[in-house]
């Protein structure tokens, strides 16, 4: 009898989503449970000093890290979704799309850009000194320490929330918010009431991706000299030469990770956001006078320390350099760059997708499968990089005698030294920022577009293709652009995994940066940037035309 | 013949929870219009969802037209069981016109067969010069005229209707519903529909399901079938 049930269930949720999903989570779980296999290795030496004398302060290090950045960045996020989102002032229109620029310019490239800006030689204080005739205090400006990375984090990384709760807020039923002030609710208490708990799945989303960007985070952290568990993955692999411990390192960090990340779900599973049926847009109020310059202000001021002025910085810089550095090669490592970024972008959409819609029958076995497909975000990109290498040569192990039979030779290694190896770690590693942006869409559609389909007679592939796909096209298109210049910025999984020559802009402008060729470095830091922008003005126009 | 047969239905949202419809057995001759009354959390709509095959029954057989469409061992998905659905909020299809949204059922007729249902269908809920428009510019009693129309138009078995006036006004209801019986009997279709509204029934239905009165105030049971007319 139980068997026959089971035949029923298979029966009505298995099919070729399923068959997809289940390959893409082995794909992803693979390196990962090789890393965890390490736990259960012989520890040596170096584990027992580093767990005496250096884990605490890893650990205390990393904590305050991610839980200032992610206090500020979901401040920053959330109160400028909201201000965009629900308000009309003076360049609204310009910030709506000027907010998600800080997301072009990588980390790394910002805190030597800051660092230098800010220095004893910057332009900052010789112009203090050499126009005003006043000498700074060091400490008053200097970019270092904790309180130096938080702010870097927090400026560069904000428009992850910023960008998923305004999408979220601007296409949710005002309705909610019209009922709030009917009841007699100021605009604060509507915000702290009504809004913040509505968007919270939004909110969670682009807090844990600002998180996870904190956590495998190396540029920032080893440039000001924070020792973080990430960090010290590094040194204890570079500097101890020993892989094992830093495996272990990886592993216990990707336990208490998938703890926290389990415990948020469970939590959040537990209670529903539904939005009302009939969605109408946002009406934004006009804001006037005070309060209209204030928000102006507010906007401004984050776009001008957010991307603007280290733009402009950068710019200054590359004109320095622009003719030593801008040649023939640089076209090939943008052309390098964008190819590896795109076929990466386009598996990951399409797992995304295919995982998220199996995630919609809410069972226990989708919720384990998006938790696998995801978990790759939570891990510090050398360790991903292990993982994959290890999985790759025993790939070559196995595939020696057909490798022979073609006539390549006695076992020689074809996978983990072609670019494939660096597309699965990207793969691995930014399948969360896909999927979450697809997740949210699917979850602002619901299901009954999906259900009144299936009962007009289209099966589960048609109705994806008919119904869900047009529907879910602003998330597809989120989740595309995110993903695209989450990968062009990429800098350990790129440094470790690419194959022998090849070069991307991120690893050449850390080439630059780590030779102390500061303003080098600025021409392929545009060159990042100039990417990211445009996908953001591709962005902004598909986006209008779907509004139309 | 019964078109729907239903034995031993019983379902439940966990396996923790009290079965929301126990041990339901029912059928229903083809033509006939049957209400369900209840209050809401009664089940009614859970019903209409296992017909239809969104949900699973823990246990029971629901045949239809002779077929047996889920049972231990037996689940036939919800597009090829051959049953229509007007959603409580209709579900019409945002970024499709109104020709497009009844177009979508009909992928399995002959290419020049299509126009002329829809032709037929609009006709039918008397919305001929609407065809062009999108579900955003049509008011909530047209609406709900398409979506009979959509769930009409690929000939099915049986229609089931959810709640299909709580989102309209009074005055407009009436007309509706007096148009909504007419436009049934002249489509010859056997249909259920759930309903919290007594009048609903007496307007439309040929006897009614009386759902959530008895001293198990959440099961369902064939026994509580009252004749309305």
């Amino acid at each position: 009898m139980k068997a026959e049930l089971l035949k029923r269930k298979v029966k009505k949720e298995f099919n070729g989503w399923w068959t997809i999903s289940l390959f893409g989570a082995v794909v992803i779980l693979l390196p990962i449970l090789f890393i965890f296999s390490s736990i259960f290795q012989e520890p040596n030496e170096n584990w027992f000093h580093i767990r005496q004398y250096l884990l605490g302060n890893y650990v205390a290090n990393t904590i305050i890290l991610v839980v200032l950045t992610g206090v500020f960045t979901s401040f920053l996020g959330v109160t400028l979704a909201w201000l965009i989102a629900a308000y009309d002032f003076p360049l609204k229109r310009f910030f709506r799309w000027g907010l998600m620029l800080p997301l072009a310019i990588p980390t790394f490239i910002a805190v030597y850009t800051y660092r230098t800006m800010l220095g004893y030689t910057g332009v900052v204080q010789t112009t203090l000194r050499n126009h005003f005739d006043y000498q700074l205090k060091a400490e008053w400006l200097t970019i270092s320490g904790i309180s130096g990375a938080v702010f870097i984090f927090t400026l560069f990384l904000f428009p992850y929330v910023y960008m998923i709760t305004r999408a979220f807020l601007e296409s949710q039923s005002t309705s909610y918010i019209e009922n709030a002030r009917l009841l007699g609710r100021k605009p604060l208490a509507v915000f702290y009431k009504v809004v913040l708990p509505l968007s919270r799945p939004a909110i969670v989303g682009g807090t844990v991706l600002v998180i996870y960007e904190v956590l495998g985070d190396y540029g920032v952290t080893s440039y000001l000299g924070i020792h973080t568990i990430s960090t010290a993955i590094f040194q204890t692999w570079f500097r101890m030469y020993d892989v094992n411990s830093a495996m272990r390192l990886a592993a216990w960090l990707m336990v208490i990770i998938a703890g926290v990340f389990f415990l948020e779900k469970l939590l959040r599973q537990r209670r529903r956001y539904h939005l009302s049926n009939k969605s109408r847009p946002l009406v934004p109020v006009k804001l006037r006078g005070m309060a209209g310059i204030a928000a102006f202000l507010y906007c401004g001021i984050v776009f001008l320390l957010g991307f603007l002025i280290p733009f402009v910085q950068l710019i200054a810089w590359a004109k320095l350099t622009f003719h030593k550095v801008w040649d023939a090669s640089f076209f090939t490592l943008f052309y390098q760059t964008v190819y590896v970024a795109l076929i990466s972008t386009l598996l990951i959409l399409i797992l995304s997708v295919v995982v998220a819609n199996v995630c919609r029958s809410h069972s226990s076995f989708s919720f384990m499968i998006s938790k696998c497909v995801t978990l790759g975000y939570s891990i510090p990109g050398p360790i991903i990089a292990i993982g994959v290498l290890a999985v790759f040569i025993s790939l070559d192990k196995w595939l020696a005698p057909i490798y022979s039979s073609v006539g390549l030779g006695e076992a020689p290694l074809i996978l983990s030294l072609s670019l494939v190896m660096l597309i699965v770690g990207y793969f691995i590693r930014f399948m969360a920022t896909g999927f979450n942006a697809i997740e949210v869409g699917f979850e602002k559609v619901g299901t009954k577009y999906t259900e009144a389909s299936r009962m007009l007679g289209l099966g589960v592939t048609k109705t994806f293709l008919k119904v869900d796909l047009p529907l879910i096209k602003g998330s597809l298109i989120s989740g595309f652009i995110v993903t695209f210049v989450e990968i062009c910025k990429e800098l350990p999984l790129a440094l470790l995994l690419r194959p022998f020559n090849f070069e991307t802009l991120a690893t050449k402008t850390y080439q630059y940066a780590n030779d102390e060729q500061i303003h080098e470095a600025s021409i392929s830091s545009l060159l990042i940037i100039a990417i990211s922008i445009l996908s953001v003005i591709i962005f902004q126009m598909i986006g209008k035309r779907g509004k139309q | 013949m019964s078109i729907v047969e239903i034995e031993g239905l019983t379902f439940s949202f966990s396996r923790k929870e009290i079965p929301i419809i126990n041990n339901f057995s029912f059928s229903m001759e083809k033509g006939e219009v049957v209400g369900i009354l209840g209050q809401s959390g009664s089940g009614k709509s859970t019903l209409l969802r296992l017909i239809s095959g969104l949900e699973m029954p823990m246990k029971g057989t629901i045949k239809i037209a002779g077929t047996t469409v889920v049972s231990e061992g037996v689940f036939i998905h919800p597009e090829e069981r051959g049953v229509g659905m007007v959603f409580q909020d209709y579900a019409l299809f945002p970024h499709m016109t109104v020709k497009d949204n009844i177009l979508f059922g009909l992928s399995r007729l002959p290419r020049k067969q299509r126009k002329s249902r829809v032709d037929e269908m609009l006709e039918l809920v008397q919305m001929e010069s609407f065809e062009k428009r999108y579900p955003h510019e049509l008011s909530g009693g047209q609406q709900q005229r398409i979506a009979l129309a959509r769930a009409l138009a690929p000939k099915p078995n049986i229609l089931l209707m959810d709640e299909p006036f709580s989102n309209l006004d009074a005055d407009l209801k009436e007309s509706i519903r007096e148009e909504l019986g007419l436009i049934l009997k002249k489509a010859d279709m056997t249909c259920i529909m759930v309903t919290h509204d007594r009048k609903d029934v007496e307007a439309i239905c040929d006897y009614s399901i009386v759902v959530g009165q008895s001293n198990v105030p959440n099961d369902l049971n064939g026994d509580k079938i009252h004749t309305m007319k």
